[in-house]
């Protein structure tokens, strides 16, 4: 096993800071006032009770708060393609959204005066029903087609099914927050939660119009995203606006109910699969169609039928989508965006033609899986393990000998007994970044990058690649991460975070070595001539592997070239191997479940995943963004659900109690487990993402498990101990 | 949340006088207080804390046992004495909330919590028991936690205690002082109310009531006395149905039965009919598949908690099962 996090130490210890955290001179404290209609326009604002609550600084609306020069208009706001153009409408699209920030000496003051803020409405009609809208919204076509339909008309074996997932929320431990400082009149300071600081950075210069040199965005730790933290949302625009009236540092943390509705959830989506294969189970032909909910305001869209192209061999695939627009807050990525919910329905309908064949589950993959080519760019795949991946999970779960072909043929007393399993897949990306390497006179280097840590171990991966480049001892490689100062790097998202590091790391090592090798030559003319591949770095120099050691002390290399610090930088991203090649991580999930035939409780009591992604930087991270992504994957499939009231037009139970994410006693051990084979060919270091891949497939398996232990197919997520009762 | 003056309160009987004032409100272990008052459901002027004021004891007495009302959740789930001679109330709240919460929860405060109806619990939406007259959301809203017995047509919610099921199933009593320094005490089945056409009140405390203790008569029923706790996920959840079931046994004929439900209704719930049906009859599935099925006839779902009658009926076999191997 791998030490632990870089980052370790500080997170326990509590030395770490998160964003609320920052300990900021003469900060005052902003409170989020939400509408409390679902659509309409505000008429007037009642703030003379807030504003007479002694602490109250400001209460910003619509009315009265510094504009923000791209949402000069209409036209500008469009342009500047942030959907809400938060205080500068008096237009509701939905219950909670922002309408004003009270502003105050403490928080205590800030949030009692919240309380007291109300305005009067121009009520309009709104729509938060989903389910009975979307049979009216049309499908479009997505992706490209294959073959035709007509071609597997006379499929010997058919499934065709619908399935549908509810609206799930990210809900990371720590609440989103903002504090932000104007330095100076166009210099901008802000502690920010969220995975790109890079990001945020530049969508305030776009916004402010002001230079992104002039904006510091400062993201060191961060409790937790799940693809919340990728945008950059109502609340930061509302601090950095506050910060500029009362012109001084300015404080939001978002409230857990907060959370709910103003930084993204999964939206809910309807899928529909046909799926047809011959007499001997070779997939024929694929229909996968969903339509997803978005806001009214936004244009949000997740590629859910995406992996229907990518997965199998199927030589006539066709895949249509569609959005439908609600009256509620904007949904975003989360986690194995589209593919994680497209895999659901795919994954699903596999197993029912599982059934239909009469043919095992796992045989009927390994026959189908595109393990060569992507059946939708048709390039080579770099990589793709796959069918190992099924192998492995297979043989770790014992499925020959324990899962029984015959649904609801096991029972232990009230209890039944079942095995799924199903697969998932996440494209392997890569994008560029720029890493640096800092030197100090006793041997320590720091290496830097803008791109933010968000539990995923990108800092640790950073530092195992340096070690393993220059062979400095790992306590002597410090990591600074999340600062829009750092080298710039593109956000922590869609599992491409160390595969794009390892390249900026590698790029920073070589570069650093050249350096090392021009500096020594300083002190030994050797170096001048030397490969820098060659040189080692020791305790108290660095030498030469193969020409005669010809050491030289740190101590002289900074001496003699009179210097403080040694510092590189290098970029490096994604070439020509891009058009050569399809780029993947592929996962294959197995459970064991048991589903007490009185009561409908579904206990998950045995996960097997094992993971294609390369080659493995640090196999206690990999494993641990596993197994978190397979216990949010019983969360999908098991207890997650945003309730929507249709009536009232709002999300009700917003808090921790009422929308349930799975807690330690749901998850049984998981058993985790790498196929560890280099791809070459993406990145220095042979790694593929692996964030979003243990979720994807998770909640199909779930469902199959369960259809397999009780003979009911339960095609709506989340499966509750209700829906198991009722089926 | 609103500012408020904070009383540390030394005896009971100041603690009762200073509770029948407008505005003042005790606080116990505060982990429902504290959440109300965040969510501005609850805006008391002045707190008055009474956890130096209250019984901390756990004694046995002439009649069974005394547990005082500042007794922490966990500190009672935990006692020897519960354990082996009261162990339905050990089970039922070790079923409730987390362990965090249970540390700091008093038994006092879980009997007066209130409903986590999502309705009651966000001031932006209707809600009776909140705000009398603003209408009940749930009722043909989001009412998948909500009541199938008892209910009105002004709430539907449930009361969310695990341990006061297992209170009202071993008739408890709960010993309240008042400003008269009497002391009165309320039996268990009549302590909570069903909502009617008052949903904001939820119990029979007197205004300057203050729970001093719960009194659990001793009973036959500790070597068969099991807990079922339905839920949405395997802990820190509220019941979607719980079912506190116990025998007395003499061989395999049933001497005295008691079957009691959360998550069903506005109070906890006793099955008086099938605890009458079980008596003298053999423990046999046969038996509990019968006394299920008399159970769920007195239910009437709503609109989305059908569930909960099957749910039920399946959780009151097992519980009676379980009792059998507790
Ligand atoms: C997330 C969460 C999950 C939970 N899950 C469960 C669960 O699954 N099952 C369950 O049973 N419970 C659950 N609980 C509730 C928990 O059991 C109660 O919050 C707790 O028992 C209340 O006790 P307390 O001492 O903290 O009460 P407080 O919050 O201090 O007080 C609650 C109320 O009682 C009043 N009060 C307290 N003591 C007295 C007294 N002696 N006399 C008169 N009035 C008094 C207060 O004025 C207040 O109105 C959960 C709570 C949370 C926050």
């Amino acid at each position: 096993m791998a030490e632990g996090r870089v980052e370790g130490i500080s997170k326990v210890t509590g030395s770490g800071k998160y964003a609320a955290e920052y300990k900021v001179d003469n900060v005052c404290y902003g409170v989020i006032v939400g509408s409390t209609i679902p659509a309409g326009e505000i008429e007037a604002y009642h703030l003379d009770d807030a504003k007479e609550v002694a602490g109250v600084l400001d209460i910003i609306t619509h009315l009265n708060r510094p504009s923000i020069p791209a949402f000069e208009n209409e036209e500008s706001i469009k342009k500047s393609g942030f959907s809400l153009p938060v205080l500068h409408t008096d237009k509701v699209f939905f219950k909670g959204q922002p309408i004003a920030l009270v502003i105050a000496e403490t928080l205590e003051d800030a949030t009692y005066a919240a309380s007291l803020v109300t305005a009067t409405y121009k009520q309009s009609s709104f729509n938060v029903d989903f389910d009975t809208t979307h049979p009216s919204i049309p499908l479009a076509g997505t992706g490209k087609e294959r073959g035709t339909m007509d071609a597997w008309s006379n499929a010997a074996f058919v499934a065709d099914a619908e399935y549908n997932i509810k609206h799930e929320v990210h809900n990371p431990m720590e609440m989103h927050a903002t504090i932000a400082t104007w330095v100076s009149k166009d210099k901008l300071k802000l502690w920010d939660k969220n995975q790109g600081v890079n990001n945020v950075q530049g969508t305030l210069s776009r916004l402010w119009k002001m230079p992104a040199a002039n904006i510091e965005v400062i993201s060191e730790f961060v409790g937790g995203g799940f693809g919340a933290g990728l945008l950059v949302w109502p609340h930061v625009l509302m601090t950095v606006m506050a910060a500029q009236q009362v012109k001084r540092p300015v404080k939001v943390v978002l409230t857990r109910p907060q959370m709910f509705t103003l930084v993204g959830y999964r939206p809910q989506a309807w899928q529909k699969v046909k799926i047809g294969a011959d007499k001997d189970g070779n997939f024929l032909g694929i229909l996968h169609q969903s339509k997803h909910s978005k806001s009214v305001y936004d244009n949000y869209r997740e590629g859910i039928t995406r992996i229907s192209r990518m997965l199998y061999k199927i030589p006539n695939a066709k895949t249509e989508e569609a959005t439908v627009s609600l009256n509620l807050s904007a949904p975003t990525w989360m986690r194995g965006p589209g593919d994680c919910s497209g895999a659901f329905g795919l994954e699903c309908a596999i197993d029912e033609l599982s059934y239909q064949l009469k043919k095992d589950p796992v045989q009927l993959r390994l026959q189908n899986l595109a393990t060569e080519i992507d059946p939708d760019t048709q390039k080579p795949w770099s990589t793709n393990f796959l069918n190992e991946c099924v192998e492995k999970g297979a043989a770790n779960i014992e499925w020959a000998k324990y899962r029984k072909a015959q649904p609801a043929s096991v029972k232990e007393g009230d209890w039944m007994i079942g095995y799924g399993m199903a697969c998932g897949m996440w494209f392997a990306g890569r994008s560029k970044a720029s890493a640096g390497i800092k030197m100090q006179k006793d041997g320590t280097i720091s290496v830097e990058t803008a791109m933010t840590d968000i539990g995923t171990g990108t800092g640790t991966g950073m530092q195992n690649i340096a070690h393993d480049n220059l062979g400095i001892p790992k306590n002597k490689i410090k990591v600074n991460l999340g600062n829009s100062n750092l080298p710039a790097a593109p956000s922590q998202g869609g599992s491409t975070g160390l595969s794009t590091m390892s390249g900026a790391v590698v790029a920073a090592c070589n570069e650093f070595r050249k350096k090392i090798a021009e500096l020594a030559s300083v002190v030994d003319e050797a170096y001048k001539h030397v490969n820098p591949a060659d040189i080692v770095f020791t305790k108290n120099g660095v030498a030469l592997q193969t020409q005669g050691n010809r050491p030289v002390s740190y101590e002289n290399i900074f001496a003699k070239n009179n210097l403080e610090i040694i510092d590189v930088q290098a970029t490096s991203g994604p070439g020509e191997e891009r058009q050569k090649y399809a780029f993947c991580s592929g996962a294959a999930h197995f459970v064991r479940v048991k589903v007490h035939a009185k009561t409908g409780k579904v206990k998950v009591d045995k996960i097997v995943s094992v993971v294609d992604a390369g080659y493995v930087v640090n196999d206690k991270a990999a494993a641990n963004q596993i197994s978190g992504a397979a216990v949010g994957g019983l969360g999908m499939a098991l207890t997650e659900e945003q309730l929507v009231d249709h009536k009232l037009g709002c999300v009700v139970g917003n808090d921790l109690a009422g929308y349930h994410f799975p807690v330690n006693a749901d998850a049984p051990i998981i058993d985790v487990s790498f196929i560890g084979k280099p791809d070459v060919n993406i990145n220095p270091a042979g790694a593929k993402g692996l964030g979003e891949v243990g979720i994807i497939g998770m909640a199909p398996a779930v469902a199959n498990a369960i259809y397999n232990a009780t003979g009911k197919r339960l095609r709506n997520l989340p499966i509750t101990p209700d829906k198991v009762l009722m089926a | 949340m609103r500012p408020f003056t904070f009383q540390r309160i030394q005896s009971l009987d100041q603690a009762s006088a200073r509770k029948a004032n407008d505005g003042h409100q005790c606080i116990a272990g505060g982990t429902n207080l504290l959440d109300l008052m965040k969510k501005n459901i609850t805006v008391p002027e002045v707190l008055l804390d009474i956890t130096k004021a209250l019984p901390d004891q756990i004694e046995t007495t002439a009649k069974g046992i005394r547990i005082g009302a500042m007794v922490r959740n966990s500190a009672a789930a935990n006692h020897d004495l519960i354990r082996s001679k009261f162990p339905l109330v050990s089970k039922a709240l070790l079923a409730g909330a987390s362990p965090q919460i249970r540390n700091m929860a008093s038994i006092g405060g879980n009997l007066l919590q209130r409903t986590r109806c999502p309705y009651f619990y966000d001031t932006t939406l209707p809600c009776n028991k909140r705000n009398p007259g603003t209408g009940c959301g749930a009722i043909d809203g989001e009412n998948r936690m909500s009541a199938i017995v008892g209910y009105s047509t002004e709430c539907v919610a449930v009361h969310p205690s695990d341990l006061c099921i297992a209170l009202a199933a071993l008739d408890a009593n709960v010993i309240i002082r008042t400003t008269d320094k009497k002391e009165t005490i309320i039996p268990f089945k009549d302590f909570h109310r069903l909502p009617g056409e008052t949903p904001e009140q939820d119990n029979n405390l007197p205004v300057s009531g203050i729970i001093t203790a719960v009194d659990i008569p001793s009973n036959q029923f500790f070597k068969n006395a099991a807990y079922v706790k339905l839920r949405d996920r395997e802990s820190y959840a509220f019941a979607l149905i719980s079912v506190a079931a116990a025998l007395e046994l003499n061989g395999n004929k049933i001497v005295q039965a008691r079957l009691a439900s959360g998550g069903v209704a506005h109070k906890p719930w006793r099955w008086y009919e099938a605890e009458a049906f079980l008596k003298g009859k053999n423990a046999t599935l046969e038996t509990f598949q019968k006394a299920a099925a008399i159970v769920v006839k007195e239910t009437k779902p709503l609109s989305n908690n059908a569930f909960k009658v099957p749910m039920l009926k399946g959780a009151v076999e097992v519980a009676l099962q379980n009792c059998l191997n507790a």
